[in-house]
């Protein structure tokens, strides 16, 4: 029962993967259960971030942490017609981080044996978010690693060197 | 050993408190080397250490705590008595446990350094018994004069301040520190008889992880914003009305108690510096007298640490360049031994730590000399500039007035650093200096980090909180513009505080939060500093306590909230804007601006912009002029609606392109033309700055350098046309015959490289 917590690299290793599906537009997608803190319904409407990149919709205050809410359709490159109207928010925590996906619908937690999920179709999205492929019972679900999902959508920006922090070489 | 773990963890955590307690308590023999009780106190230190050692099987501490017992041994039965000599020796025992310690801490063994020569030396220093007849204390306290000594504070800084606190500490505060000191010294570290005292102060506290104590201060901030939601419902049912009144009256002492679990007397970091001032007197040959005021005062745990390296490098220039040698103390009239004064207090909601010595001052005219040589001001304006702000070049990076270099400091690295890690946890930093009478550095800082007074400004729809240790003043824009405003240097707006011109943000617009700007009418002005750089910020207005929006010109109460800062993510912090996000009262999630970031982001030059203008007397009817002063004294005047903002730049920033003179800003060239050349005169003076008044695209991005800025006026005469080359014709601006640049002559012969 123990569902490895990164899906590419362990995947080998266990032979059943616990996910929750979701449906973002027209499409499914799944994320580990065990990274899986919540789902959120009604909660309210975000604090924008001006200048944030497009997929960060804004945060969202849950038990004393700033949530930042992903739209995981921009990630992917999925449409659908506005990530606003999405008031679901699944919440995993990623190291000390939690983080919300908008999504439009929660589904089913399914139990996919490894042997059954496929590589995804478009050999294209090398680092992307989606992982693999499987099916389930009436749809086709992508799996998706939450922390490529989080990884680099923030525009990178000029920064100066810090100048904090250097001791005074001395002694 | 890993079965181990949390035994010695805790007998790291234990010992290293012990090894301060130890610090203090030679410090005090060294005073009073006739202190039994504070003999007996080491020993029993020293003791358990070695105890807890065999314990563990760490041999190498055990052995070389046994030849520390066996001195210290001799020492109490009065055998031997204690010098200067022993004491070093101590002192270098005291070292190698904590060395070894810390090696245990790390890698889990006692590391491969050999203490033998310490154990032998330590038994040497013990076998002396026979060749030092006991000497009675005093005369072995007062030194051969030429040798240095350090004494701690002793009578002769009572009359001070009565809470002078090093030595003897007061009993309560020094109890706590040796929690598990064995009572009888020939018995084994776990044999009870210990002192009553101590066994009180080890029952009355318990050591809990800093987690724990982390998420309790989370769910009570969930639980203030639960109380606020509360008191938002309306109900007229008495008895909900009185349930909302208690948890509300609890919450907010929770909320305190809370908070206070955090702090920590600044004591933890004031403990060592005895210790440092003798080694450094020691080292540079003076006489220092430490004394320690408010060691009490309170501090949030993670600022302690923040605090320790900025003060140790203080105390270390205090020691090194600001106390004279003992001789030079004398001729001058000044007692032996310096006076080395650390004060905290707290102070309007801040704590401030101050550093003071009665040493010889910092010379003024070598600070104006160096930043003269240093490019970082004209000689001319040094020459003028009050003491207070010559003091401040001190800040700048490499900046030392040092004659000499030497081991413990004069490196030229300091106070830059010092500056920018007190600031980095929002403190601030000021230096007061009289030459021949000693130095006061004074340090504020908060009293948290988690926890701040935040202005809560509004743009838009947008709310944001803006650090209140960064806000200097609120100036309100007036729709009908009486008053102060914003000016029109198209590319680089800046408003006219006070005789300097300050950057202007306008964050809406910056922020792309509305393309509408109606802030720019009726807005707010931050003033706010940040380093050595100021920025205004224009927003709509401030949020008051019950949520609405006000202007006014004071940050007080009404207008200033305390925030728990909460962290946003590496996905968000990467955008270097937000410092953080807080919740407010109502519920809203607000982000925290990071001034630093958005002065990068805003593109704005670190340098401060002045002009020496008199107040401004124009009317807007009239075309107004950029009045300017060339290097050689000229007077001549630009258009203001072709100037696109000021720069000045360090002479050694220009660079030399194809014959002309540029400098760069960012990916920019600027090719640059003096004024004098222009109007066909000859620049006389090279100042270090030069002030460049850039002009607008069309005329290629071309830079007038002139000596100064003096205003921008009114033409109050025509256009009397001149046939000077260069010049376009001559104006009266503020009763003064002034030439108007021919703008067409600066711009480069060849069309403008892209």
């Amino acid at each position: 029962m123990n569902a490895p917590s990164r899906t590419s690299d362990v995947m080998s290793a266990s032979s059943v993967i616990r996910s929750c599906t979701f449906r973002v537009g027209a499409d499914c997608f799944a994320v580990p259960a065990d990274v899986v803190i919540e789902v959120l319904r009604g909660s309210g409407a975000l604090a924008r971030v001006p200048l944030a990149p497009e997929a960060i919709l804004g945060l969202l205050h849950l038990r004393g942490r700033i949530v930042p809410i992903l739209d995981p359709a921009v990630r992917v490159g999925v449409k659908r017609p506005t990530a606003d109207t999405a008031a679901t928010y699944l919440v995993v925590a990623l190291d000390d981080d939690w983080y919300g996906l908008a999504i439009d619908e929660m589904l089913d937690v399914v139990e996919v044996p490894v042997d059954r999920i496929e590589e995804p179709r478009s050999p294209s999205t090398e680092g992307a978010a989606v992982t693999g492929v499987f099916a389930a019972p009436d749809r086709l679900v992508h799996l998706l690693d939450p922390q490529r999902m989080i990884q680099s959508p923030v525009r990178p920006r000029p920064q100066t060197p810090e100048r904090l922090g250097v001791p005074h070489g001395r002694q | 050993m890993s079965d181990n773990r949390e035994f010695i963890e805790e007998f790291l955590v234990e010992s290293s408190e012990n090894l301060d307690q130890l610090d203090k308590d030679l410090l005090a023999l060294e005073a009073d080397p006739a202190d039994q009780q504070r003999l007996a106190s080491v020993f029993r230190t020293v003791h358990t250490i070695k105890g807890n050692s065999g314990f563990f099987g760490f041999s190498k501490l055990g052995a070389l705590a046994h030849s520390g017992e066996h001195l210290l041994g001799r020492l109490r039965d009065g055998r031997l008595t204690l010098d200067d000599r022993i004491a070093g020796t101590l002192y270098s025992m005291v070292d190698a446990v904590r060395s070894i310690l810390g090696s245990i801490e790390s890698t889990g063994t006692e590391g491969d350094k050999d203490y033998r020569d310490l154990a032998r030396t330590l038994a040497a220093a013990a076998a002396e018994t026979d060749t030092l007849a006991p000497v009675p204390p005093p005369s072995v306290v007062a030194p051969p004069p030429a040798e240095p000594v350090v004494e701690a504070a002793v009578a002769a800084a009572a009359p001070v301040r009565p809470e002078v606190s090093v030595v003897p500490p007061p009993p309560a505060a020094a109890e706590p520190l040796v929690p598990s000191a064995t009572g009888s010294p020939r018995a084994g570290a776990a044999s009870g008889g210990t002192a009553p005292a101590t066994l009180a102060a080890t029952e009355s506290t318990v050591r809990v992880d800093v987690d724990l104590l982390a998420s309790i201060l989370d769910l009570v901030g969930e639980l203030v914003l639960a109380r606020n939601q509360l008191r938002s419902i309306d109900s007229d049912d008495p008895a909900v009305q009185a349930v909302a009144q208690r948890i509300n009256t609890v919450t907010s002492a929770l909320q305190e108690t809370a908070v206070k679990t955090r702090m920590q007397p600044v004591e933890h970091v004031f403990n060592r510096f005895p210790r440092t001032v003798r080694d450094l007197a020691v080292s540079c040959g003076k006489e220092v007298q430490l004394v320690i005021e408010g060691a009490d005062t309170e501090l949030d745990r993670t600022l302690i640490e923040s605090i320790r390296d900025p003060l140790t490098h203080l105390i270390r220039n205090a020691v090194d360049h600001g106390i004279e040698p003992p001789d030079v103390r004398v001729t001058r009239g000044k007692s032996r031994a310096g006076r080395l004064a650390l004060r905290a207090f707290n102070e309007s909601g801040r704590v401030t730590i101050e550093v003071s010595d009665d040493g010889g001052g910092i010379a003024f005219e070598v600070v104006r000399e160096k930043a003269v040589a240093r490019g970082l001001v004209s000689a001319a304006e040094a020459a003028t500039m009050p003491a207070e702000r010559v003091l401040q070049f001190i800040f700048e990076p490499g900046f030392s007035t040092a004659a000499a270099v030497t081991s413990v400091s004069g490196r030229g690295v300091g106070m830059d650093v010092v500056r920018t890690n007190i600031e980095a946890i929002g403190g601030t930093i000021d230096i007061r200096s009289t030459p021949g009478l000693g130095t006061t550095v004074r340090v504020h800082v908060p009293l948290t980090l988690a926890i701040m007074p935040a202005l809560v400004v509004r743009c838009g729809s947008e709310r944001f909180a803006i650090p209140q240790s960064a806000v200097g003043e609120l100036v309100p824009l007036k729709a009908d513009r009486t008053g102060p405003r914003v000016e029109g240097l198209a590319e680089a707006p800046v408003m006219r505080v006070r005789g300097r011109l300050v950057p202007i943000v306008y964050l809406d617009q910056f922020l792309g939060i509305r393309t509408t700007t109606a802030c720019r009418e009726e807005g707010t002005v931050v003033l706010a500093r940040v380093d050595d750089r100021e920025l205004g910020i224009v927003v709509d207005g401030m949020q008051s306590a019950s949520g609405r929006l006000r202007r006014g010109e004071f940050v007080d109460a009404a207008s200033l909230s305390t925030i728990v800062i909460k962290p946003i993510g590496s996905l968000l912090s990467g955008l270097g804007l937000y410092s953080g996000a807080t919740v407010l009262g109502d519920g809203g999630v607000v982000l925290i601006l990071d001034l630093r970031g958005l002065l990068r982001a805003a593109n704005i030059p670190p340098m401060i912009r002045e002009s020496q203008a008199a107040p401004e007397a124009t009317a807007d009817s009239a075309e107004r002029y950029l009045v300017c002063g060339t290097a050689s004294g000229r007077r001549v005047a630009v258009p203001l609606g072709e100037v696109v903002r000021l720069e000045q730049h360090r002479r050694d920033a220009i660079e030399s392109a194809g014959g002309r003179r540029v400098v760069r800003r960012g990916d920019l060239f600027t090719t640059l033309c003096d004024a004098d050349e222009l109007v066909g005169g000859h620049a006389t003076s090279q100042p270090a700055t030069l002030n460049v008044v850039v002009l607008g695209d069309h005329r290629g991005g071309v830079g007038i350098t002139v000596g100064s800025i003096v205003d921008v006026l009114a033409a109050e005469s025509r256009l009397h046309p001149v046939d000077t080359h260069g010049v376009a014709g001559i104006l009266s601006l503020g009763g003064m015959a002034t030439e108007l640049l021919d703008l067409d002559a600066a711009a480069p012969v060849e069309a403008a490289a892209p």
